[in-house]
């Protein structure tokens, strides 16, 4: 049995009898999920590796669409739509619903470049604009400081923290609603780390986030939400400090008292 | 004698063997380097470039039409060729993928590769020369088209392969649409590598006898009209080479002299660039 709470706060994606199967595979690797996604908030996946929580998390901006024979089923809904329609836009989708990757992925261009990417995609042509707009988001990533004169260098030359926090900034710029991180801490020292989990505290006043974490303190600070999985199942998902505190679920208490995973 | 010395020794043995191999490889090399250097830089005059050929016996002669007709001939297989290959290259690379008709187009490009020159040439022969009822630069342009296409194409397959895939993700996740993500991410980061494999292309035709042999053949005046037989370095170079005129056969030495350093000069080039990519 599977315990999921309803969250207090508005919803900003609803999981609806979800699931998800890779190509080739007759098991669902995310099976018959249904789960609210609060908005404003963070929720964090965990559990061990294999268990769906990246699958389940590259379900939100239907990146598994840029491999063929993927297979949906459910609902998953997006502002009163359900975003597995095939009629779905993606391109506007994933301009709503941004992501960062467990490895940096600064493109082979320059700092400004990088972050003017999402926006220039969008049409904006304006140089001060532009400007602007890369400038906030360089800020609000918390890296302007250390960029802010050498915005035409190759992206590059950063250290994989400054690289990360320029995704983020890139990824900020184009005002998502929803950031999706996936493990963005892993291949980082721990200052670097604790910058970032700062940067998704302060983000989520104005973006819904979700995080998958190898790192269960990592969740537990960051984190409102924590959902734990199993096998491709939801197996609770709670206040983060009733997950880590008082888990309803023997097998989530196994897991996070380190008695397996 | 124990095991350990034994092992010393085998040590000693297989190192004598490589390293004398390798010298005696390299001393091959520079020995052939060696010659052409002397012989060719003796040759060299101003004529070379400002005079045509001219019939043994002339003081006035030199390579002038020999080299522009290389250009041409080059210069248009390597407009038809590059961006030929490099778009066949980016279907392979960003559609085909693992697709059969993908993995064909590979095994035939793998084959054309290794493919002797000399059929290419037959190949152009038959289908250009013979219909036309002479030869032509066109058909010997055609013909370096076809032994460059395969080295560019799977050079940029290879490449685009290695830009790592998470890179077009990041891009996708940003709403951009795929053929955005290619020419914008993918290609940038390929970029170093293409060029050294469009260079490497360009370096293997230059040095091609064979085929034009059979298509563009030869002429001894400067001609830039791609309709009518053209002038190669390389056909010049077997006419002159082989003629028991000595004048000739120094300015066949002449042609193997530009030819080799305009070959090695390419290849040093797509070295750097490789080495610059691998230096960030």
């Amino acid at each position: 049995m599977a315990t999921i709470i309803d969250v207090t706060e508005d919803k900003a994606l609803e999981v609806k009898d979800f699931e998800f199967t890779y190509a080739g595979n007759e098991k669902p690797s995310v099976n018959k999920l249904t789960m609210p996604i609060a908005k404003n908030s963070i929720t964090a996946l965990i559990g061990p590796s294999g268990c769906g929580k990246t699958t389940l998390l590259r379900c939100f901006n239907r990146i598994h669409d840029l491999y063929p024979n993927n297979k949906y089923s459910g609902e998953i809904l997006f502002k009163g739509r359900n975003i597995l329609q095939p009629k779905e836009d993606l391109i506007h989708l994933r301009t709503q619903i941004g992501m960062i990757f467990q490895k940096p992925t600064a493109f082979p261009m320059s700092i400004f470049d990088n972050v003017a990417y999402g926006l220039r995609l969008q049409g904006m042509k304006n140089k001060t604009e532009l400007q602007d707009r890369v400038e906030k988001a360089l800020k609000d990533a918390a890296i302007w400081r250390e960029v802010h004169e050498r915005l035409k260098a190759d992206a590059n030359g950063l250290s994989g923290g400054q690289q990360q926090r320029l995704c983020i900034a890139r990824a900020i710029a184009v005002e998502p609603e929803v950031l999706l991180f996936d493990e963005p801490t892993s291949a980082l020292d721990p200052i670097s780390t604790s910058g970032i989990e700062e940067l998704v505290v302060e983000l989520k006043e104005r973006v819904s986030i979700i995080i998958v974490t190898h790192n269960m303190q990592q969740a537990a600070r960051v984190s409102d939400y924590t959902g734990f999985m199993y096998l491709g199942d939801m197996i609770e998902l709670g206040r983060t400090e009733d997950i880590f505190v008082t888990p309803s679920e023997k097998l989530t208490e196994e897991y996070i008292t380190g008695k397996f995973g | 004698m124990t095991h350990t010395s034994k092992r010393i020794l085998m040590n000693k043995i297989i190192m004598t063997l490589s390293t004398l191999s390798a010298i005696i490889g390299m001393g091959f090399l520079f020995w052939i380097l060696g010659v052409l250097v002397i012989n060719g830089v003796d040759a060299l005059s101003w004529n070379i470039f400002s005079q045509e050929g001219a019939p043994p016996g002339y003081e006035n002669s030199g390579l002038k039409h020999a080299l522009i007709g290389q250009l041409f001939l080059i210069g248009i297989a390597t407009l038809v060729g590059v961006p030929l290959g490099i778009l066949a290259g980016t279907y392979l690379s960003e559609y085909g993928q693992k697709s059969a008709l993908a993995e064909t187009i590979r095994d035939i490009s793998d084959i054309m590769m290794s493919a002797p020159s000399i059929v290419i040439g037959a190949f152009v022969y038959a289908i250009i020369v013979a219909p036309m009822g002479h030869f032509s630069g066109w058909a010997g342009s055609i013909a370096l088209t076809i032994i460059m296409l395969p080295i560019i194409l799977r050079t940029t397959d290879d490449m685009l392969n290695l830009v790592p895939s998470t890179l077009r993700e990041a891009a996708f996740a940003l709403g951009a649409p795929k053929y955005k993500v290619i020419i914008q991410v993918v290609y940038r980061g390929a970029k170093a590598g293409i060029l050294t494999g469009v260079l490497l292309g360009v370096a293997r035709v230059a040095g091609e006898t064979a085929p034009l042999l059979f298509t563009s053949f030869n002429d001894n005046f400067l001609n830039t009209n791609m309709n009518e037989p053209m002038a190669s370095l390389t056909v010049t170079m077997y006419n002159y080479a082989t003629s028991p005129y000595e004048d000739w056969q120094k300015l066949g030495w002449a042609a193997a002299f530009i030819l080799s350093m305009f070959i090695l000069a390419l290849n040093v080039l797509g070295r750097l660039f490789l080495l610059k990519k691998k230096g960030k």
